[in-house]
């Protein structure tokens, strides 16, 4: 792409970086989640991807295709733990170990990211999953039709 | 013919839209709110998060979320399927 | 506010209409990117922020970087 192209992506990707890091580790908190910030370090991806074409994105494809499977697996792993009463029971909740912290006061507040139990492992996982499948998917189609793909 | 049959089925589609949107319930008022109800008021004390949405879509609703992600992962499948490298 | 909805609704249907008229396909798949990006705000507008969210990202985004690579790979105008 041309030299606006690339400037404005240089300058744009590590605020979006930031901000789907943002969504996706203070999912049980504020609005957003896994999906959602995934989603949107995934457009990184394309951005970057789209601004930056070359063959150099194929050992990129290599790493982020076993990630996915890695966020699939995680997510199923944490839905079985709870499987002494149900599944996708909420066993870290309100445990006081990690993530187990009651909220701060009921009713609207501003939170501690110390609370929720396995959601925000579940958010991790679900955005790792949607990070690699979709990035995988542009850096996939970028390199169809080429010499190195 | 063709043309005006297709047409047709435009218009009344725009039709059942635009209805749709005209003749809409008031906004934040659902005809029924119990479940609503039950999760606004104990997701707080059950799940321990703050964002009733996450809660519910994570925790409550969690095989809504699972069924999501087969289907990423589906489409993800199939895509490298698609588009893998043949030896000629 | 019921005007601000209608107002990016029309622009939303306006977008939408000029991605369908446009020849240069990168102009049309510009125009639907900014199509989508109106109808993240028309959800946030109707307090939905986590799908406001993930419209910016698929729509807008990802969406529109998908047909860019597509009609790289392609030719750049539409034919009659």
């Amino acid at each position: 792409m041309s030299v606006i192209v690339r400037t404005i992506s240089r300058v744009v990707a590590p605020v979006a970086l930031a901000f789907g890091a943002y969504v996706i580790m203070h999912g049980h908190l504020t609005p957003g989640g896994g999906f959602q910030g995934g989603a949107v370090v995934a457009s990184v991806v394309a951005l970057l991807v789209v601004a930056f074409e070359s063959g150099r994105w194929k050992k990129w494809k290599d790493v982020l295709l076993p990630l996915e499977d890695l966020g699939a697996m995680a997510f199923t792993i944490l839905a079985f733990l709870g499987l002494g009463a149900t599944f996708f029971r909420n066993i870290l909740a309100g445990g006081g170990g990690l993530f187990g912290a009651p909220v701060p006061q009921l009713g609207p507040n501003p939170g501690a990211l110390n609370t929720a139990g396995t959601l925000p492992l579940m958010n991790w996982a679900v955005g790792l999953k949607v990070i690699a499948g979709l990035g995988s998917v542009v850096i996939l189609l970028s390199l169809f039709g080429r010499e190195d793909g | 013919m063709k043309r005006w049959f297709f047409f047709a089925m435009l218009l009344i589609l725009a039709g059942y839209l635009l209805g749709g949107s005209v003749w809409l319930r008031p906004f934040g008022e659902p005809p029924r709110s119990e479940m609503d109800r039950y999760f606004i008021e104990n997701a707080q004390t059950e799940v321990a998060a703050n964002n009733v949405v996450t809660a519910i879509v994570f925790d409550y609703r969690g095989y809504d979320t699972l069924g999501e992600a087969t289907v990423l992962f589906a489409a993800v499948v199939g895509v490298v399927l698609l588009l893998r490298k043949v030896k000629e | 506010m019921t005007a601000l909805h209608v107002l990016t609704l029309t622009l939303v249907v306006v977008g939408a209409a000029l991605a369908a008229w446009f020849k240069d396909l990168l102009a049309s798949v510009i125009a639907l990117a900014g199509a989508s990006l109106l109808l993240s705000l028309e959800f946030y507008l109707l307090q939905a922020p986590d799908v406001a969210i993930a419209e910016a990202g698929i729509g807008a985004a990802l969406t529109a970087a998908i047909y860019i690579l597509a009609i790289r790979k392609t030719r750049p105008k539409e034919e009659e």
